[in-house]
């Protein structure tokens, strides 16, 4: 229990400084980058001193290290703060010239995320499933064939996924499975299987990287002394590689899955949501992006690093758990 | 992209939406009383005002007088209702239709007068009167409305019975005709409404053929409304969804989900041409696209550079390279626009041309000229980037060092405009102007006369009189005239912006889909559309 104790207090200790690290760096980089928010909110049309009385208003004209700490401060105490340019319905509203915005008539950005994320989450889980159910069998058939054509089979699988761009695959998925075909439908969400086209594509971006991470953990202990002795022993070789191989090669595959895998997930979700008009966080986030929306930029960055972070603490505590040899 | 709900046989859609899509996509609504009704829906990828192509959409339907963005616009073309109606063909680009008002005139030199249609009702069941007329030109025209840049200036409405008014200049100083193409821009707003603030800002209430009902992320519902006095649109339900990728819409449209796409790639429409079960539809639109100089600063502030630049492009490989989505024309205006000519002498390829007035201004061969920055934008319009790739090593043939910049939109509307200082970034902008009038002044005014030159910042003494003059003229023929034969080849002849061509807007929709009217500045008329 101490030592649980001391290791989320520790990482946890850790991650609150990558957050904050991250939520700054991307506070920065908005202010910086090409591109007004105020011209967005206020419409092409809007004269230089609306605009600039409005990025007043807004505090937009602050130092950024005031306008940071502003931000901070208001997150602490749970507020995301408003959207510039969604209406409380969800619908972007930018354009108004009719004086500075009322933020709180403004979708507040939690409300934004909250509603976004069942979607972003069913096609995870979904993507995942998928990638699981490809990479399980082929890689542990690579594994445990190590040298003959199940391993070739699954490199060169392995290969050929890798090098699919998933915009290419879901723009062709769509046309083949829906658009030609009627066998799915593809741009949404008005049911579950709405998310079945984009999750192929979520699989096929991540199943190279568990196929690989599966065939060479497996296959490492599968060329392992106590693979053979266990077997000499007389446990069944089937019994050996679901018992002990499986296990032992978990702990690299967790890792895999933490550090890769989620953040793979994560940047692939937003690609994929975009092209399938998902309606989850990914395609919040782009149309953020492209509207200058920094309220809801800024609060998906940084949940989206805190939950990489809370991810890769976990795992690191699970491989701690399994082999306490492990230290994080 | 806008669509209808109707049955359909694809296994994954048990029941109807028909849908239109130019950026904008459809979601049908569920629930069995919804079943078999059509609906309509659409999504908007860009965003205009005054002329220029945008990209926001969603709840500014409110009050149109708030905004000036294009796909609100568009939006309101559903739920709001104009005294007049144009159709701006460019066979006729003069031709006015009646909406709310039955007939106009003009009285005097200041006086308009309109008789308005009886029997119509609002959205929320109040009877359309003159006071509506009234309170609407009164409100939209005064100069604190940010919109009002869109009207020639104030105006007074005199009520002379419930369904006569007479619109009024007279105190303002200026014609009364300026008002004759706008009329069919105006969203006539219930008086009751702009009394009351709030009550504006609460929901979109209009004449039109749709109501809204609601905003869902980033879809709009509307419904056909019972009481419209063209008859009840046999489309019942009308989507309205933001889909931000192009290929999206596209193939949107060719599972079912949607019914009708808008913005079209040059490349998709030609496809999609080939496509069974779907019909394509192109028309010239109210846009030219143009190459503005930023006058006001070293070298574009000598006419002559503007001018060997001008003589420097090849406008017809640009038009090679735009395809379906271009026009070639020889004017600063749209030809679905009144006063468009085919300017006689307007600047056309010539390098010889270009390398004589470059000496003359005193770089021979491009030498002493700063470095150029040539902004664009990529993912607005089409085929920005590829044309300016190609302008700027023409400009380069002719000693012009030029750099090219492409900016996603946001960053490049920040770039657009010129700033508090008067000053703009770069030398030479990419950019569409898109209005929904015939007006022609709509386009001119904020381009050309010093008192806006909103991008190219020109100030000229010659053009501000011309324009000022076909403004003030007191008949439609002596403003046609003086538009021809003055005011447009003067401004080709000053250079301050090269007019590259008029856009061509494409479209793609169901074949299941017939009625569609489409308006040259984007605005869909569905209210006679059928799904079959």
């Amino acid at each position: 229990m101490a030592f649980a104790i001391e290791f989320f207090v520790r990482r946890l200790s850790q991650g609150l400084l990558i957050v904050l690290l991250v939520a700054f760096v991307i506070f920065t980089l908005l202010r910086i980058a090409p591109g007004d928010p105020i011209r967005i909110i206020l419409g092409p049309m809007a004269t230089a001193t609306a605009m600039e009385e409005t990025a007043r208003e807004l505090g937009l004209r602050d130092p950024i290290p005031v306008q940071f700490g502003r931000f901070i401060v208001q997150v602490a105490s749970g507020d995301f703060g408003h959207s510039f340019i969604r209406g409380k319905q969800g619908g972007a509203s930018g354009g108004s010239q009719d004086g500075a915005p009322d933020l709180s008539q403004r979708a507040p950005v939690m409300d934004l995320i909250l509603t976004a994320l069942p979607y972003t989450l069913i096609l995870a889980s979904l993507g995942l499933i998928f990638a699981f159910l490809i990479a399980i069998p082929i890689g542990l058939a690579a594994g445990l064939n190590a040298g003959r054509w199940q391993q070739k089979l699954g490199l060169y699988i392995s290969s050929f996924f890798v090098s699919l761009p998933n915009i290419w695959v879901g723009v062709v998925l769509i046309y083949l499975l829906s658009a030609k075909s009627g066998l799915l439908p593809a741009i949404g969400y008005r049911g579950i299987a709405y998310a079945i086209i984009p999750a192929i594509v979520v699989a096929i971006e991540m199943s190279p990287v568990l196929i690989r991470a599966i065939a060479v953990s497996i296959a490492a202990n599968v060329q392992e002394g106590y693979f053979n002795v266990g077997q000499v022993r007389g446990i069944p070789r089937n019994k050996m590689i679901y018992r002990h191989v499986v296990r032992n090669a978990a702990v690299p595959l967790l890792n895999v899955f933490s550090a890769q895998m989620i953040g793979m997930l994560l940047g692939g979700l937003f690609v994929v949501e975009y092209i399938f008009s998902f309606p989850g966080i990914g395609l919040l986030t782009i149309n953020a992006v492209f509207q200058r929306d920094f309220p809801i930029i800024q609060a998906v960055a940084i949940l989206a690093s805190a939950v990489l972070v809370l991810i890769n603490i976990l795992v690191d505590f699970a491989s701690t758990t399994i082999d306490r040899r492990l230290k994080f | 992209m806008i669509s209808c709900v109707k049955k359909r046989r694809e296994p994954h859609h048990e029941d109807y939406t028909a849908t239109i899509s130019c950026g904008y996509g459809s979601r049908r609504r569920r629930g069995s009383h919804r079943r078999a009704q059509p609906v309509l829906a659409g999504l908007c990828t860009g965003l205009q005002h005054a002329g220029l192509r945008g990209r926001r959409h969603g709840d500014g339907l409110v009050d149109p007088s708030s905004h000036t963005v294009a796909p609100q616009i568009t939006a309101e073309g559903f739920l709001f209702g104009r005294l007049t109606r144009c159709p701006m063909t460019p066979a006729n680009p003069g031709e006015i239709l009646p909406d709310l008002a039955v007939s106009w005139s003009q009285i005097d030199a200041h006086t308009l007068e309109y008789k308005l249609r009886a029997g119509v009702t609002f959205h929320d069941g109040q009877p359309f009167t003159a006071r509506d007329v009234k309170a609407t030109y009164e409100y939209a025209s005064d100069p604190s409305r940010p919109a009002s840049a869109w009207y020639p200036g104030r105006v007074d409405v005199e009520v002379v019975d419930d369904l006569t008014v007479r619109l009024s200049t007279k105190a303002h100083g200026y014609p009364a005709l300026n008002f004759w193409y706008v009329s069919s821009f105006l969203p006539i707003l219930c008086a009751d409404d702009v009394a009351n603030p709030e009550k504006l800002k609460q929901r979109p209430n209009g004449t039109g053929p749709f109501k809204y009902v609601s905003t869902t992320g980033d879809q709009i519902n509307f419904q056909a409304f019972d009481g419209y006095h063209g008859g009840k649109p046999a489309i019942e339900n009308l989507v309205w969804a933001y889909v931000p990728d192009a290929n999206t819409r596209v193939l949107g449209l060719l599972n079912g989900q949607y019914h009708l796409t808008e913005r079209l790639e040059p490349e998709q429409y030609v496809s999609l041409s080939k496509e069974a079960g779907i019909k394509t539809d192109r028309s010239l639109s109210s846009e030219n696209k143009y190459l503005h100089f930023r006058c006001n600063k070293p070298p574009f502030d000598d006419v002559r550079v503007r001018l060997a630049a001008f003589h420097s492009i090849d406008r017809d490989q640009v038009l090679a390279i735009v395809g379906e989505a271009g026009q070639a024309s020889n004017c600063h205006l749209s030809p679905v626009k009144f006063g468009f000519t085919d300017v006689e002498g307007y600047p056309e390829y010539n390098p010889e041309k270009a390398q004589a007035l470059l000496a003359e201004a005193g770089y021979p061969n491009g030498q002493g000229l700063p470095e150029i920055e040539y902004i664009t934008s990529v993912g607005f319009y089409p085929k920005t980037r590829e044309y300016g790739e190609l302008i700027s090593a023409m400009l380069q043939e002719q000693g012009f060092p030029v750099k090219l910049t492409t900016l996603e939109p946001a960053a490049w509307e920040e770039q657009l405009y010129r700033r508090a200082d008067g000053q703009g970034p770069g030398h030479i902008v990419d950019v569409g102007w898109l209005t929904g009038s015939p007006e022609p002044d709509l386009v001119l005014r904020p381009n050309y006369h010093s008192s806006f030159a909103l991008i190219n910042g020109i100030n000229d003494a010659e053009i501000d009189a011309s324009l000022d003059k076909e403004r003030n003229a007191l008949t439609q023929e002596e403003r046609l005239k003086v538009l021809q034969s003055e005011t447009l080849p003067l401004i080709a002849a000053k250079a301050p912006s090269i007019s590259l061509f008029s856009s061509v807007f494409l479209r793609a929709m169901s074949s299941k889909l017939d009625g569609v009217t489409f308006f040259p500045n984007g605005p869909v008329d569905l209210s006679k559309a059928t799904l079959s």
